[in-house]
């Protein structure tokens, strides 16, 4: 029940970005659906969910989509290669996420190994995230 | 150029790490998997924040047109780094308008020119100054966008077509100068004046072998002279009455520009006095350059609300030289113009007025006392007329959608049956 409220919410929250052109909604509006979908996880599932790649994909794309209709809004007439550059490149990102997220999945699966160099990598990795982290967030 | 970041860059970050945590929380794989594409897409926005180098220029094809006339406006953008969309705007002014696309979206590839041809109607006479161009670069997921105002400003005149007149009014007096005036004086000319006994200084060729026959003495032929007029058109730019982009102020433009236009092409000496709130004029000279001088001057007069008591001693007295004919274009509206006016009929100046009616551009009003009022602004408006009339100044009433000739003829046909008292 929960979840489907949350989702309902969601919904509602994007359609409202889209209605009124509320941009600063938009993160509002994926996070709950978000949300929802890790209650849905917390409350039913006790294995890996294997379509989580593409849930994972939707959430950008209702972003990036719903970001772009607001681009739009105004009726500038754009030329075909304008619009094709931005087509072509959310459907790169979707990809790239999609094998991301599919990626980690798998990895998940694959038996890890012990020991010190797996921890050190573990820990050196976290650093580089929050680093990498650090950098986008500054520029 | 002023950067304007999305909210999704944070928000991507936010969601990616709000992910993570919870999954590190929850000890679940998905949620790292959610984390993932979002994670990507703040790395791609970081990726892309590369500020475009945008350069433009307009360029008309050329810088002076008339009404209804359609030109060339070239747009040439530029940029050092490429820009995967610019969406450029044209801000028009309310005057002129185009076919093309306005606003528009392109592409700019890194060093090459791309020229953009925007086709610009005239729709009405004006002084205008295109550019600068509003610019709107975006990266290529619109994670960042630089504004800017690019290009410098354009001159443009917008010329009001000269209407077709049939006739002009000849003043009273001519000028010393050769013209297409025939004058009343007698002197070297080509039409017939009278004959008059022959004096010392009398060339051969005047002598009327005729007459001088018929008398048993010499007698000659006189000619009226062909002499240049100096006519000044006085415009009342105190006030104006107008509706829908049409106006008085609009009317006595084109009425102006159409008399100057016809005068001087008579090679008549035509100056200018704009008489308002803000007081201008042009000495009487001849030529083209003077048209242009007169037309350049009408296209930036416009209407500047002033109390201030003026009259016609405030003008250079070369601005109205003896024996002109003062052409005064008035909507009747302000009664210092209407002072002004009868002052330079006491002065003696030939002056005619062509009343630019404002009462099209006024509503009655559906009220008992709005139509009262306006029954008794129509009756003061008779009443200042007959004050004209009453000092040998004929005044016509001009409106809207009627030629400026009929107005034209009217005075003429006053003036073939009145004369002007001395005041």
């Amino acid at each position: 029940m929960l979840p489907a409220a949350l989702g309902a919410v969601g919904g509602l929250l994007l359609l409202l970005v889209l209605a009124r052109g509320a941009d600063e909604v938009l993160p509002w509006a994926l996070a709950i659906l978000g949300a929802a979908y890790t209650v849905s996880l917390v409350t039913h599932g006790s294995g890996v969910d294997e379509g989580v790649p593409l849930v994972a994909v939707g959430l950008l794309l209702s972003g990036e989509l719903a970001a772009w209709s607001l681009d739009e809004r105004h009726a500038i007439a754009a030329e075909r290669k304008a619009v094709a550059l931005r087509a072509g490149a959310l459907a790169l990102l979707a990809a790239a996420g999609l094998v991301a997220a599919t990626v980690v999945v798998a990895l998940s699966a694959a038996p890890a190994g012990e020991g010190l160099a797996w921890t050190v990598a573990g820990a050196a990795a976290a650093v580089l995230a929050v680093g990498v982290a650090d950098r986008v967030a500054r520029r | 150029m002023t950067r304007i970041s999305s909210p999704r860059r944070v928000a991507y970050l936010g969601l990616a790490g709000a992910a993570l945590l919870a999954g590190l929380a929850l000890g679940r794989v998905e949620l790292v998997a959610i984390a993932a594409p979002f994670a990507l897409g703040a790395l791609a926005a970081a990726a892309s924040r590369r500020e475009p180098q945008l350069a433009a220029s307009l360029a008309l094809d050329r810088e002076r047109a008339l009404e209804g006339e359609e030109l060339q406006l070239t747009l040439e953008l530029r940029s050092t780094t490429g820009a995967d969309r610019v969406d450029v705007l044209l801000e028009l002014p309310s005057g002129l308008h185009t076919r093309a696309r306005n606003p528009r979206a392109v592409r700019l590839e890194a060093g090459v020119p791309r020229v953009l041809q925007v086709p610009l109607h005239c729709d009405r006479w004006g002084a205008y100054a295109l550019g600068p161009l509003f610019v709107r670069s975006r990266d290529r997921l619109g994670f960042h966008s630089w504004e800017a105002k690019i290009g410098g400003r354009t001159p443009l005149r917008v010329y009001p077509r000269a209407e077709t007149l049939h006739a002009l009014l000849p003043p009273l007096e001519t000028q010393v100068f050769v013209g297409s005036q025939v004058s009343r004086s007698r002197g070297d000319g080509i039409e017939f004046a009278d004959i008059r006994e022959w004096a010392p200084g009398d060339r051969p060729r005047r002598i009327n072998w005729r007459a001088s026959a018929r008398r048993g003495e010499l007698w000659v032929n006189d000619q009226h002279p062909e002499r240049n007029t100096d006519v000044v058109l006085f415009l009342d730019t105190f006030t104006e009455a107008g509706r829908g982009g049409r106006g008085t102020l609009d009317l006595t433009i084109r009425a102006a520009v159409s008399l100057a236009h016809r005068y001087l092409e008579r090679k008549d000496r035509v100056g200018l006095v704009s008489f308002g709130g803000y007081l201008s004029w042009l000495l009487p000279a001849s030529g083209t350059l003077q048209l242009y001088r007169i037309v350049d001057s009408l296209l930036q007069m416009d209407i500047v609300l002033s109390f201030a008591t003026k009259g016609v001693d405030v003008l250079p007295p070369r601005s109205l030289p003896p024996k002109a004919l003062v052409l005064a274009l008035t909507p009747l509206l302000d009664a210092r113009s209407a002072r002004a006016l009868l002052d330079l009929r006491a002065r003696g100046f030939d002056l005619v007025v062509v009343e630019v009616s404002p009462v099209p551009f006024v509503d009655p009003g559906s009220g008992e006392l709005a139509k009262l009022s306006y029954r008794l602004w129509q009756l003061s408006r008779e009443s200042l007329r007959a004050r004209y009339e009453q000092a040998g100044v004929p005044v016509v009433e001009w409106r809207d959608g009627v030629p400026l000739n009929v107005p034209l003829e009217e005075v003429a046909a006053f003036r073939r049956f009145a004369r002007p008292a001395r005041a």
